[in-house]
């Protein structure tokens, strides 16, 4: 087998994805007119699968806060902390996410991605163990692997499959880190964090909970599902990203645990990479601010969330579990969610579409992201093209 | 107790091909008949999520703890059963 024989199978994955149309790993965006609209293909489109869940690409604020940034500081930082040094604002962030949080501790990371990566491989080592949500990100995975930790699955979401891994654990179960998502962005579906808190007190286990698709949506102060939960206080990190409901790029971790300052020490992913660049970091600090002082923003998202959860239900259609930012819509095979998407683009509809295997319980599913940006008109819009499929 | 390798491998060609029944994996290749020489990727075009959710049924069967670097170890039935009895063992 040849070096590059490899990639026969993503050679079928592309041409069997062309074939129903539009490919949609490869969706071009001429242009964006908001948060809400694009054109493709000189198609005016209504975007439901962003992950813009404020809304706040076009905040004016936010795009003055980059413009400013970008004239007074330049366009990159052209290396890394550990390297060249942080600008101001790293470190500003830094403590305005862990005031967010009211814990002592947070870090700044280039991606989401990286935030995972940089966090699981600093946290863990050969002699840990980790509890991996089946469900989670492909980031956990990933920085799990690398961590060289020995690695358990357990059920998605499955309090009783948790438990019997822990209880499998022993006298290990004190250096196992449990890794979940607060919102699983697939289905939409919220972890059931208190009782997982419950589990990891009662083993001495550590949690860490990905608010990645929750942060800004979900809990009174928009802290996420450890906070709607009333768990926040009990969990160990929080790690999360800026490039959705913040509209920006970058990753985050926060701790109560005065561990985590360190970890910028250890953590390869953070030393190795170049750090975010000033206008991402100041159109980031003007995105937190308005999470924090514009709850009218989450308002607007679940009221989105309702009206097309309600909605699709109503014509019938296989949704996920619970009413919430995302909303997935399942397929009866990969074929008919292929020709559905290709038919909601060419109507003026982008939505994901998610095939296995990256997928829950193997399935194909049309997922769309909700806006505090979308009007009532657009939702029913989608709704309408739903309709029609 | 010691578990055998034949009786293992008998009875993960029994619990798979119930799984498969649920119909997560709807192949032509997935209804054949099972043996302990199957090999659950190249015979039953399994992808590599569905083995690690089908391990997670076997792991709680035996209640063992299976890691997911010996996923990659794992091609057939006899190796699963390989697997299994090693975890079981410890």
């Amino acid at each position: 087998m040849s070096l590059f024989e490899k990639f026969e199978t993503a050679k079928l994955l592309k041409s069997g994805l062309a074939t129903a149309g539009a490919d949609p790993t490869g969706v071009v965006f001429d242009t964006l007119n908001s948060p809400t609209e694009g054109v493709v293909d000189g198609r005016a489109i209504i975007l439901a699968g962003t992950n813009n869940y404020l809304g706040l690409t076009f905040n004016p604020e936010c795009i003055a806060a980059g413009v400013a940034a970008l004239e007074s500081q330049g366009t990159g930082t052209t290396g890394s902390r550990m390297a060249n040094g942080s600008y101001a604002s790293h470190g500003k962030l830094e403590e305005e996410l862990a005031d967010f949080f009211q814990w002592p501790h947070a870090m700044v990371f280039s991606t989401g991605y990286a935030a995972n990566l940089g966090v699981l491989t600093a946290l863990l080592g050969k002699e840990d163990v980790v509890l991996l949500d089946s469900d989670a990100h492909a980031s956990l995975y990933d920085g799990c692997n690398m961590s060289g930790a020995d690695i358990f699955r357990f059920k998605h979401n499955d309090l009783q499959s948790l438990e019997r891994r822990l209880t499998r654990l022993k006298d290990r179960a004190n250096r196992c880190l449990i890794v979940i998502e607060g919102m699983y962005s697939v289905l939409g579906d919220c972890a059931p964090l208190a009782e997982i808190v419950a589990l990891k007190n009662r083993f001495g286990a550590k949690l860490l909970v990905d608010e990645a698709h929750s942060l800004g949506v979900y809990g009174e102060q928009g802290r996420g599902v450890a906070e709607a939960q009333g768990v926040l206080d009990q969990v160990d990190f929080i790690v999360g990203t800026f490039s959705k409901s913040l509209g920006a790029m970058g990753g985050f971790c926060a701790s109560r645990h005065d561990v985590l300052s360190l970890f910028r020490y250890v953590s390869r992913p953070f030393m190795f990479t170049a750090s975010p660049s000033p206008a991402v970091m100041a159109t980031t600090r003007e995105a937190l601010k308005q999470l924090r002082t514009r709850p009218e923003l989450r308002a607007s998202v679940w009221a989105n969330a309702r009206q097309l959860y309600g909605g699709l239900k109503a014509l019938g259609l296989e949704l996920g579990p619970e009413v919430g930012p995302v909303v997935a819509v399942r397929s009866k095979d990969r074929q008919t969610a292929l020709a559905n998407w290709n038919q909601l683009l060419e109507s003026g509809v982008y939505v994901n579409m998610m095939l296995p295997p990256a997928t829950p319980g193997g399935g194909s599913f049309l997922r769309c992201s909700i806006s505090a940006a979308h009007s009532a008109g657009q939702i029913q819009t989608i709704i309408e093209k739903f309709s029609k499929l | 107790m010691k578990l055998s390798t034949k009786k293992v491998a008998g009875e993960l060609a029994t619990i798979l091909a119930e799984y498969l029944k649920k119909g997560w994996v709807d192949t032509p290749a997935s209804k054949q008949a099972i043996t302990p020489e199957t090999n659950m990727v190249s015979n039953l075009q399994m992808d590599s999520f569905q083995v690690m959710e089908f391990m997670l049924e076997v792991e709680d069967h035996y209640d063992v703890a299976i890691d997911l670097e010996s996923l990659s170890n794992i091609q057939t039935i006899l190796d699963l059963a390989g697997v299994v009895i090693a975890a079981h063992s410890e």
